[in-house]
Parts: structure tokens; sequence; C-alpha cells
């Protein structure tokens, strides 16, 4: 019976792991065979044919499992030899190129599963290398998020000798958000915005109309990261004059309110400040323990002179002189009060306007914000200094205040602004006076639309003071 | 010009306001909840540190810091949402709850100040390996299923087993 079963198959391997079982089950049951085998009761004979049938029995079961095993290791019928190669041999996309220097895979313990190994897992685990300054074509590189509004709006603005403003439903800025990881310190960030021009058509601003809109590259960003003290990025950016233009950049649905401050209103919407900038900005921390300071450096074109808007007013191609614009800006968020940051910046620059001497800028700006989930009360405050050439210096000061909180998906809001320029201004002469309250409520419908309601009063010098009222829809997708 | 916005305000804030918030987790207060055992902060083994406070762990965990010591960029990996490890984490750690989280790296993204979003593993075991493999990767386990394949740091000076170790996780009280 034995030899039938050794033999039958005629194969070695198969009769030595049969063999192999047979004195493992006599090594795994040697007090149980040796028992019966010395018993003295006469059943020896008996027990050990038992034992016998039994063991052939398992013997039986062996083998079939033996066959089963071998079958599956010859390869499945269409399966090529290439493709065997193929999975021997690692794919030449697979294979990086410089051996990452992380340690091997651990052994899973015993009894352990190995992870199934979710989608991101898959995705997440090879994506880190660390010689990673190169550019991993296998990753998707481009992030792209976006950022929209539109808003109902009407007020009493009517300014003389013009149509008073209509109640309208406006289409706000669409901001395409783009991020992309270039490798592991360099970095790309993008804001592409779709925006209304004064003509009323979107995608390209024609002069001559009123309703266009345009494609501004609003952010154009480099950077590179060496440490948490250096950074350094080339571009265009957002000047980080105060904090809420580097806070809230051209996404209504991260403010709060339905809109920038006046003193941060972009500069083709009126506004005074070099929101904008093209050049290089370093910045980091400074080691300075729990006060947390953080410096910000820049230096770049400047704001073309704005007398009273320029067409375009931030120089991307050609600066209109020699002299560039440099801004400071020193800050602190103390690890033992998150949420509270404290600063100033001092920006400067030399301005040309046409047909008048140039005219020296310097914006000295402070703010203290306290920003939490729940609650925020940002205060800014700034004044901004020109100097024609042999001139007196005009002082446009400005600040505003805000404060709200959130209750639940609510967030009542109320903000105070506050901005004096001189009607001789030579830079801005047509800003004036502009001082009021506006209170809103908040709500976030979802966690990427919010519904805001907004109202308005704005006292202006030697004119009938404004009051408007805003719904806007802000979303993120 | 006036009356006339001000009555389509008020009629869309009706609208709106008459609904009910949808679609926000909010945080269980401490009372709600009671203590189900600690939860470990990990990192690579090449990691130099050992020990954060737990107001610093808070500002690496919101991205606030970019890099360690050695100069290995801050990879955060985070479990799904849903999970009882996150929901500990955001509570103790961030004090914000999901979709102010998430609101959090969008801005931060937005701002340029966090480098990179959080990776969302959706075992412990993933968490392990991906911590293993990559040297500036922070992440959280049950202290069960901490292996020598990751190094645990204390915070605030105490390790998980230690007595006032502050991040446990939490059970909502039936």
């Amino acid at each position: 019976m034995k030899e039938s079963i050794l033999f039958k198959n005629g194969r070695s391997t198969s009769c030595m792991r049969i063999l192999c079982v047979l004195l493992l089950t006599a090594v795994a049951n040697p007090r149980s065979l040796g028992a019966q085998a010395s018993s003295p009761t006469g059943q020896t004979s008996t027990v050990d044919a038992q034992t016998l049938q039994t063991l052939l029995q398992r013997m039986d079961r062996l083998e079939a499992r033996v066959r089963q095993l071998e079958s599956e290791r010859v390869p499945a019928k269409g399966e090529s030899a290439f493709t065997e190669a193929a999975k021997s041999t690692p794919s030449v996309a697979s294979a990086p190129a410089v051996p990452p220097l992380t340690p091997p895979a651990p052994s899973t313990p015993l009894g352990e599963p190995m992870p199934s190994g979710s989608a991101q897992e898959r995705e997440a685990e090879p994506s880190e290398h660390v010689e990673a300054e190169r550019m991993d074509l296998s990753k998707t590189l481009l992030r792209v998020r976006g950022f929209g509004d539109v808003t109902l709006h009407g007020d009493n603005f009517h300014p003389p000798n013009l149509p008073g403003d209509k109640t309208t439903f406006t289409l706000g800025q669409l901001n395409l958000f783009v991020t992309s990881d270039i490798s592991d310190r360099f970095k790309f960030l993008g804001e592409i915005v779709f925006e209304a021009g004064p003509d009323n058509i979107y995608g390209q601003i024609r002069p001559e109309n009123t309703n266009s809109f345009g494609v501004d590259v609003e952010r154009y960003l480099l950077t590179y990261s060496y440490n948490n003290y250096f950074n350094i990025s080339a571009g265009r950016y957002h000047t980080a004059i105060g904090y809420y233009n580097t806070a809230y950049h051209h996404s209504t649905w991260l403010q709060t309110t339905t809109g920038r401050p006046f003193l941060f209103a972009f500069e083709d919407q009126g506004g005074i400040l070099p929101i904008h900038n093209v050049g290089v900005e370093a910045y980091g921390l400074i080691p300075s323990g729990s006060v947390g300071l953080h410096y910000v450096a820049e230096v770049g074109n400047g704001r073309e002179s704005r007398s009273p808007i320029a067409e375009e007013p931030v120089q991307n191609i050609i600066s209109d002189k020699n002299h560039k614009a440099v801004n400071f800006e020193l800050f602190a968020r103390p690890l033992k009060f998150p949420g509270l940051q404290a600063g100033f910046s001092v920006y400067h620059d030399l301005l040309v306007p046409f047909a008048q001497a140039p005219v020296g800028e310097t914006i000295l700006a402070a703010h203290a914000v306290y920003s939490k989930t729940n609650f925020e009360w940002l205060n800014e405050a700034l004044v901004v200094r020109h100097t024609p050439e042999g001139g007196h210096t005009f002082q446009t000061p400005g600040f505003y205040s805000q404060i709200s909180e959130r209750f639940g998906s609510y967030r009542p809001y109320f903000r105070y602004q506050y901005v004096n320029a001189s009607s001789q201004e030579p830079i801005f002469p047509d800003v004036g006076l502009r001082a009021g309250p506006s209170v809103g409520l908040r709500y976030d419908a979802s966690e990427s639309v919010a519904l805001k309601l907004q109202y308005d009063f704005t006292s202006l010098r030697d004119q009938r003071s404004v009051q408007g009222a805003q719904a806007q829809i802000g979303f993120t997708f | 010009m006036i009356p006339r916005t001000a009555a389509l305000v008020l009629l869309l804030a009706a609208a709106v306001f008459s609904q009910r918030a949808v679609g926000r987790v909010e945080p269980t207060s401490p009372k709600e909840s009671k203590p189900q055992g600690s939860l470990a902060v990990v990192v690579n083994q090449s990691n130099p540190i050992n020990e954060l406070s737990l107001a610093e762990l808070r500002t690496v965990f919101l991205g606030g810091r970019t890099h360690w010591p050695n100069g290995r960029r801050i990879t955060l990996v985070m479990m799904e949402p849903g999970q009882p490890e996150r929901d500990a984490v955001l509570k103790e750690v961030c004090r914000m709850d999901e979709s102010d989280f998430r609101r959090h790296f969008l801005q931060g993204l937005l701002t340029g100040e966090v480098l990179v979003s959080p990776k969302t593993l959706a075992t412990p075991v993933g968490v392990r390996k991906f911590v293993f493999n990559v040297p500036g990767a922070i992440g959280y386990l049950r202290p069960s299923d901490v292996d020598d394949s990751v190094k645990v740091i204390r915070i605030d000076g105490r390790l998980p087993s230690d007595e006032g170790y502050e991040l446990r996780l939490r059970e909502a009280a039936e």
C-alpha cells in the first residue's frame, strides 16, 4: 500500500515530502505511538492499524494538496513569458533612478494581517523619497481648487453728474487656486482669476465696454522651501503689508464678510495699497522659542503710480523705474496663545507719476489679530506717507476693526473701517474720507457654501453718506 | 433703491435661515465623553525628536512647522474621518472639528504657509507603515498598534502609559 502511494506518481519530490510528513507525524506523536507500541494490553496491533489508517488518510490529503500547489506554480495558459519576466523585473517607470534611502519595509508580525491598503495608502507610500529633488513623473503634479461667489447688492450712492447704482446681481471672481509639488523643496502656487472688468464681458477685458470679464494671474509663485527659517519665492505675490492681504487672498468664501476692508481693496477696485507685487520674497521663522517670531522680506517692482487708477497697477513685465519697492514684516505667533498674531511692516517705494515729480512712498502698518475657529477679532492700522520730491508729506491714515463669533452655522460680524486721504493727495486724490460700520451675518449652509448678508454705512467727505446692502453666496469647489 | 434691495435681501434671508444647519459636525464637549485609553504620537525612527509640548504638537499638526530639525519635511498622516483616533486628535490637539480642520488646511495652502496636506490612511497598520517609510512623517496610533518600527514621542514629558498623559481617546457617553 505504502509503496503504491509513494511511487504511483513517480515524483521524487512528492515522495520526499510524504516521507517528511510521515517523519514529522511520527515525531509529533512519539508519546502516543510509543505508548501504544509498548502497551501490554494486547491492543497494540489494533491501535497501530487505526493509527496507520489515519496516517494514510492524512497522506492522501497532503498528497492532494502537494499536487494542487504544484499545479499552481505552472504559469496559467495565455500568460506569456514576457509577463513573467516583467513580474520579476521592475519596470523602468517603477524603478527609481536613485534608490530611496528609506529602510526596507518591516516584517509583519505573525498573525497580523498585511494591510489591504486603500487607494490613498498605495498612492502615498511610494510618493515620498528622501532624494526627491527631481520631478516625479508618476505623481499628479497639479492640484486645482476653485472659489467663486455671486452677490446681490444695492446702495444709494449717487455721484454728481452720473447715474446712480442699480440693484444688481454680480458675478464675483472665479478663482482657480493651483498648487504643485514640483519636488520635495520646490513648489508652485498660482491664483488664476476670471473677473468682470468695468465692461460686462467674461473672459476678456475690452476697455470700450463696461461688462467684460478678464483673466488675471493674481499670484504666480515658485517657492523654494529650505527649512522652517528660510523659504524664498519668486514671481507675483500678495505684498506682506499687515495681516489681511496675505491671509485671505482672492477667495470671498474664506473671508467672514462679503469683501475685503477698503484699506485692502484690490488696486483695480480703487484700493490704496500695492496689494500685488512682482519680485522676490523670503520668509520664515526667527528662532525665538515660544514667542514664534516670523519675518517676511520682499523686493519687487512696486506699483505703477495711481492717478487716479492706472490701467494695470501691477508692473508685471516692465517696471517704470530702476528703483525697487522693498517691504519688511515682522510678526509673532506666541505658542501659548494659539490664534494670536501681532506684528508690523514697513514698505518703501519711489513712484514716478506722469508729468509730476517723483513721490516717495512709505507705508507703515501694524496689526493685532486673534483668530480662532469660533471667534475672531482683527485689528489693523496703517499710514500711507507720500512725499513728492521737494514737497511736504501727505499722510493717509486708515484702520479697521472686525469682530465675529460663530454660533453653530451662524456667524454674526461687525466691522468698522476708516480711511482719510487728503484731497491734495498726489497719488490717490479720489479717495478722500471713508468711514463707517458694516454689520452682517454669515451662514455656512454646508462645508463648502456660505451665505452672507451685510449692511454697510459709509460716511464720505462733502457728500451724502452711502448705505448699501449685500447678499452673497460664496463657495469652494 | 435701498428698499427694493432690502426686500430682496430679507426674502433671501428668510428662505436661507429658516433651514437648519447641514453638514456640520460639532465637537462633543468633554462632559459628553469619557476617556477610553491613550493615543501615542509616532514618528520615524530616524527623527531626532523625542519630545514635544502639546502646543508644539498642535503647531505641527496644523502645518505651522514645515520641517523637522534634521531638515526633513514634515508629513502629517491622519486616519480617515470618523475614526475615534482622528476625532481625538482633532479635539485634543487641533481643537477643531472636521470641517474647521479641512478649512484650516485649505487656507494654509492658499497662503502658502502649509506645504503639504495631511496624508489620510485607512488603517493603523497603514499609518505605521507610512511613518516607518517616510522619514519626516508624524502620526498617531493606539498603543496596542505600536511596534518597534516607529518611535513614540513624549508629549509634555509623558508617554501614553504615564499618569497625566493628555492625548486620550474619548467615546461618547451613552
